[in-house]
């Protein structure tokens, strides 16, 4: 930035932008980076503190908001719906509730055995490796989003119920964004609301898969998943079966690139699948996910029906001078699980973290250099996790005979532990390695006997 | 099914099952009760509805019930019991006919493929594959590749040789002291091996691209970072 004086150039936070460019993230060897306050960055006028929109109030912007406002900085939490349901599995990892310090009773379900079942029916029945402590936690969307808004609120940030519209760029380099949005008060009496405007130093997008935010700093499109899920209330015999069990189907019936679900919620359980490259056939693979869990699920009622774009990739661009993405809007959603809960809220923590230490406690002006720090460190975390599930997908989605051998595989215990050891503590842990030898050599094996089957299958003629 | 308030569309992948009337000797032997009868009276022909248009099945809003299909066969198979295949009834000769159990299995796949089913806590499917020994799928997938490969490999072989000597007049003992040859030798035989047509050098192609495609997906935000 051209108004940095030389003597403050030195102080900088060193970042270095030429070897993240050359080298590839996939080998997690990201440029160490030094997150030093900026103190080259000019500090705020008359002793004002830095003023952040969060756009959003999911987890990720209600984890932003709360560690803008903890750090100092003056924090908008902009929602449209306070009370919204999103359509959503429910799913987080243990890490989520130490790292987030989430009460327990937010949590409806402890999901502690999964079954897989293939195409061809196998079912396999995973979890068996789990300690006593250690479960995949069900929420409510509601639940959740309104707890985290709740705190952000009671750490500082000022909650608004308002609709973002745009936003619009600041003329001068250390200008105000301004931000347009409508302020929805159910005392003013007015049904659409006022349009408002405030302004603020930077923007946080956590508007979700159809982000605005993403929209207007032109962060460019990503594929997404199209999740379609029904909830149905079962009877509550059956609704035993389902008390600590969530069940995946895979197959072409029910979907091509993705699987479909049966999750337990409070006292309902979600039924559901999802696809990328065939969003017009959604109702048909649903149809399929009911009729492969029928017994199951038979008698139940559906009481909502729902669906829901899921990112498949980060957007091209996720930072535009003072503005970031964060969540689902910029993409942070796993392959092969569709995970996108966690990854939301901490993306939406480290880049408060990264605007507090850039604007030191929100007395300094950030920069497009300290939102880099935080896509940086992100990237440099998770992207182990991301490559592994987005190779598993590439390599057990790919076809029926995939599946039969992913669900063969997951029947063996390391897989198991290895499985619910990186989902659970989103750390992608080597292990043994003859262990994994093993698992490599039983992979290929398993693959290479489900191929040679689909081959005899073609010939089969019933 | 009692959900009132759903549209439910059966799977577009239905076949008429039809039973082929001269039958490979192993399959006749088998007793499918329902599917003969069902087959003595007419094939089973689950009825293909056209899909509901998106907009008119959106929501709970369409609360008009299609007819019921009429329920599909479900897999029978005297030697699939409880969930997986009996060995004892492939018995050959008195050791395990595993030819017979990979066409079985085979079978089971295709027919749930074309007709999904719906599982059931009672009647698990543990069957694993891994049960057959390696060396049946050996001797039933990977000989005759690998008699195929290894007869090109010897046919390119010997023209290779014999063209080489033909032009340079250096033999065969001294062709395989030469590094350009042995070089050669190694393109031919991982040529014969990862080429099987031609169409595999564009599938390895896409693969390359495949494997990397994702990454740079994610490498894109760091594309137009201003130069400080």
């Amino acid at each position: 930035m051209t108004s940095l004086s030389s003597s403050a150039a030195a102080a900088r936070a060193t970042f270095m932008p030429s070897s993240c460019r050359s080298r590839p993230a996939g080998g997690g060897r990201m440029a160490r980076l030094v997150t030093r306050a900026a103190a080259s960055s000019p500090k705020l006028p008359s002793g004002r503190r830095l003023r952040v929109a969060v756009v959003g109030g999911g987890p990720a912007g209600g984890a932003a908001a709360e560690a803008l406002a903890k750090g100092g900085v003056e924090t908008v939490l902009i929602e449209r719906k306070l009370d919204n349901c999103k359509p959503c599995g429910g799913a987080i990892p243990l890490c989520m509730v130490s790292e987030f310090d989430l009460p327990l009773d937010l949590i409806d379900r402890k999901v502690r055995k999964m079954k897989m079942i293939s195409p061809s029916n196998v079912a396999v029945d995973i979890g068996g490796t789990l300690a006593p402590h250690e479960y995949i936690g069900m929420v409510r969307r509601e639940v959740l989003d309104a707890y985290l808004r709740s705190r952000a609120e009671g750490a500082g940030a000022q909650v608004v119920n308002g609709l973002f519209l745009r936003y619009e760029a600041p003329k001068e380099p250390n200008g105000s964004y301004v931000v347009h949005y409508n302020h929805y008060d159910s005392s003013s009496g007015k049904a659409g609301g006022e349009k408002r405007t405030f302004e603020v130093d930077a923007i946080v997008g956590a508007d979700g898969a159809n982000s605005r935010v993403a929209k207007d700093m032109g962060a460019g499109d990503y594929e997404y998943a199209i999740a379609f899920q029904e909830r149905v209330k079962i009877p509550d015999d059956k609704m035993k079966y389902y008390e600590e069990r969530a069940e995946m189907y895979v197959g072409d019936d029910v979907s091509p690139d993705f699987y479909g679900w049966v999750f337990p919620k409070c006292d309902h359980v979600a039924v559901g699948t999802g696809t990328v490259t065939h969003k017009p056939d959604i109702k048909k693979f649903q149809a399929a996910t009911r009729l492969r869990a029928k017994d199951r699920i038979e008698g139940g009622k559906i009481i909502r029906v729902e669906a829901h774009p899921i990112p498949e990739h980060p957007r091209p661009k996720r930072v535009a001078g003072r503005v970031t993405l964060v969540g689902d809007a910029a993409g942070y959603v796993t392959k092969c699980s569709g995970e996108g809960i966690y990854f939301a809220a901490k993306s939406g923590l480290m880049c408060a973290e990264a605007i507090v230490a850039g604007s030191a406690n929100g007395t300094r002006m950030v920069e497009e250099s300290d939102l880099r720090k935080y896509l940086a460190e992100f990237d440099r975390l998770y992207w182990p996790t991301y490559k592994v599930l987005d190779v598993l997908q590439k390599v057990f989605y790919r076809s029926n005979a995939a599946r039969e051998a992913f669900v063969e595989m997951c029947a063996d215990d390391y897989v198991q532990k290895m499985t619910f050891d990186s989902y659970l503590y989103k750390r992608v842990v080597p292990g043994n390695p003859l262990d994994d030898i093993k698992l490599a050599v039983n992979t290929i094996g398993s693959l290479v006997r489900a191929t040679a089957l689909r081959r005899e299958m073609e010939k089969v003629t019933l | 099914m009692a959900m009132a308030t759903s549209t439910f569309s059966p799977p577009a992948s239905q076949l008429a099952l039809r039973r082929q009337p001269g039958a490979a000797g192993r399959y006749h032997l088998l007793s499918f009760p329902r599917l003969r009868a069902a087959a003595g009276e007419a094939p089973v022909e689950a009825p293909s509805k056209p899909l509901p248009s998106p907009a008119a099945s959106n929501g709970a809003a369409v609360k008009a019930k299609e007819p019921e299909p009429a329920p599909l066969p479900r897999f029978r198979d005297s030697r699939w019991v409880n969930g997986t295949w009996d060995l004892k009834q492939f018995d050959k000769g008195g050791a395990v006919d595993w030819d017979a159990v990979i066409d079985a299995e085979a079978r089971r796949r295709k027919w749930l493929e074309d007709c999904p089913e719906a599982t059931s806590p009672d009647e698990a499917v543990v069957f694993d594959t891994s049960i057959i020994p390696w060396w049946a799928w050996m001797k039933r997938f990977h000989l005759p590749e690998a008699e195929k490969l290894n007869g090109r490999a010897a046919m390119i072989g010997f023209f290779m040789a014999y063209f080489v000597d033909s032009l340079t007049g250096v033999g065969l003992v001294d062709q395989m002291g030469n590094f350009f040859c042995k070089t050669l030798l190694f393109v031919a035989v991982a040529g014969v091996l990862l080429v099987r047509k031609n169409e595999d050098i564009e599938t390895v192609k896409k693969l390359i691209d495949e494997t990397t495609f994702y990454d740079k997906q994610w490498q894109a935000t760091w594309q137009d970072e201003p130069k400080n």
